[in-house]
């Protein structure tokens, strides 16, 4: 996708705004790319018929917005349904201020306000963009050193930490690993969570490192793999233990943080 | 104590990456307080600006961080045979700047809002890391909630939400539209 040089919208100017990513994606070419959508095309008919937001004459601004519509010469769909969409709304307004009332339309609200909200609020979004844009490009001249790794979170050492879908995606491999296990033969005892929760932190006790992947290895029974990897879970929820694995399908090693090692101790 | 403390503290910003937050500084420099810590700052700060360097330390993001003068840019784009820096496309400033200013927001209000639907623009200004997902609204279908986040302050050179463009400012801009266009 070609870069299209951006200029800040300059003040006062019809908003010249280059196709946002989406736009280009799908190689839309006609005049209509020049807006961001729907809305920015309103604003534009609006500002250069010089009508007053708040008093907008929907029939002739209609005319206008489908009039752009009509230039473009092929269909797609999922850009063209948000135009299509204001001009639909634009027509339903026209033909609720035709509808005759019982009422006196001072005491209504106006059918237009609905549309005026948004482009008041769409128009300010817009002005706040030109002026962030000026911020940006001010920002962009002072370089900083963006090069080198981020520092290490307040209280843990330098590595780089598991997610869950780390986790999730060894947890799978391990079971894996395990289905080739004749379930008809019922091997093991009942675990409880309790119970694994006391094995694996005896285990990591006095600041021992356990490779995960091999006390998994161990665990009699496939209910039993579960339940250690349950407590496992809950250790890092519970930010008692941090799991560190230095590359996806290696080992997960586990230990205690400095912190729940010290508590650890006076249980 | 207080010229040792103002040098601790240009090594800390120096070596950090992201901006250094007064806070912090604090939970490292044991001892001192948040008067001397920012008095130290403000005299670095009044430094930079007075000894005529190539380097600046700058207030952004909530923190202080080290950078070059805009005036430089050109030596340092040479120098790392960078053409131009990438600026965000309009579709991911406008979703930005309507976020920054709705917030917490979900994806179907930034598409409400903009008329456009954002999902793709959302996706990128995550992996840019300037909006985070903070978490679900209680709707129905539990939509992702989004905000700004602190490199989106950072990026704009900002301290907090309360600096983004005022009331005022964007009336102003507006006026000068409409009375350009008149």
């Amino acid at each position: 996708m070609p870069e299209t040089p951006e200029e800040p919208l300059p003040g006062g100017d019809t908003p010249v705004a280059p196709p946002g990513p989406e736009a280009a994606a799908d190689g839309y070419q006609v005049r209509l790319d020049v807006f961001e959508g729907p809305l920015d095309l309103l604003l534009f008919l609006i500002r250069k018929k010089k009508i007053d937001i708040h008093d907008i004459p929907i029939a002739a601004i209609t005319r206008d917005y489908l009039g752009y519509l009509e230039r473009k010469t092929e269909i797609n769909l999922d850009r063209e349904a948000e135009f299509l969409f204001i001009a639909a709304l634009l027509i339903f307004i026209k033909s609720q201020m035709l509808l005759p009332r019982e009422t006196d339309l001072a005491e209504q609200e106006d059918p237009r306000q609905v549309l005026v909200n948004r482009l008041l609020e769409y128009e300010k979004i817009k002005a706040a963009c030109s002026l962030l844009r000026e911020k940006e490009e001010d920002q962009i001249l002072q370089w900083k050193r963006t090069f080198l790794p981020p520092l290490p979170g307040e209280s843990e050492l330098d590595f780089a930490e598991v997610s869950l879908f780390d986790l999730a995606e060894s947890f799978f491999i391990m079971m894996k690993r395990r289905a080739a296990e004749d379930t008809r033969i019922i091997k093991g005892r009942d675990v409880s969570y309790e119970e694994k929760m006391k094995e694996l932190l005896g285990l990591l006790r006095d600041g021992q490192v356990l490779d995960f992947n091999a006390y998994f290895e161990t665990q009699e029974s496939l209910e039993e793999a579960l339940v250690s990897f349950f407590c496992l879970l809950e250790l890092i929820k519970s930010r008692q233990a941090v799991a560190v694995q230095d590359e996806l399908f290696q080992t997960i090693r586990v230990w205690l943080r400095k912190d729940a090692r010290r508590t650890g101790h006076h249980e | 104590m207080s010229s040792d403390l103002k040098h601790v503290i240009e090594a800390l910003i120096f070596i950090s990456q992201e901006p250094l937050t007064l806070e912090r500084m604090k939970a490292v420099l044991e001892g001192a307080t948040c008067e001397e810590i920012q008095a130290a700052v403000d005299e670095l700060l009044e430094d930079y600006r007075s000894a005529g360097r190539g380097i600046q330390v700058v207030h952004t993001g909530g923190g202080y961080i080290l950078s070059t003068r805009s005036d430089h840019d050109r030596w340092i784009r040479k120098l790392l045979q960078i053409e131009r820096k990438n600026k965000l496309s309009s579709a991911a400033l406008e979703t930005l700047s309507g976020i920054a200013y709705h917030q917490p927001v979900t994806q179907s209000e930034i598409s409400a809002i903009r008329g456009v639907d954002s999902t793709y623009t959302l996706k990128t200004l995550l992996e840019k890391k300037l909006i985070k997902i903070v978490g679900r609204k209680k709707a129905p279908g539990n939509p992702l909630v989004y905000r700004t986040s602190e490199r989106f302050l950072q990026y704009f050179g900002l301290n907090s939400l309360d600096e983004l463009p005022s009331e005022q400012e964007i009336g102003r801009i507006l006026e000068e539209e409409k009375s350009s266009e008149g």
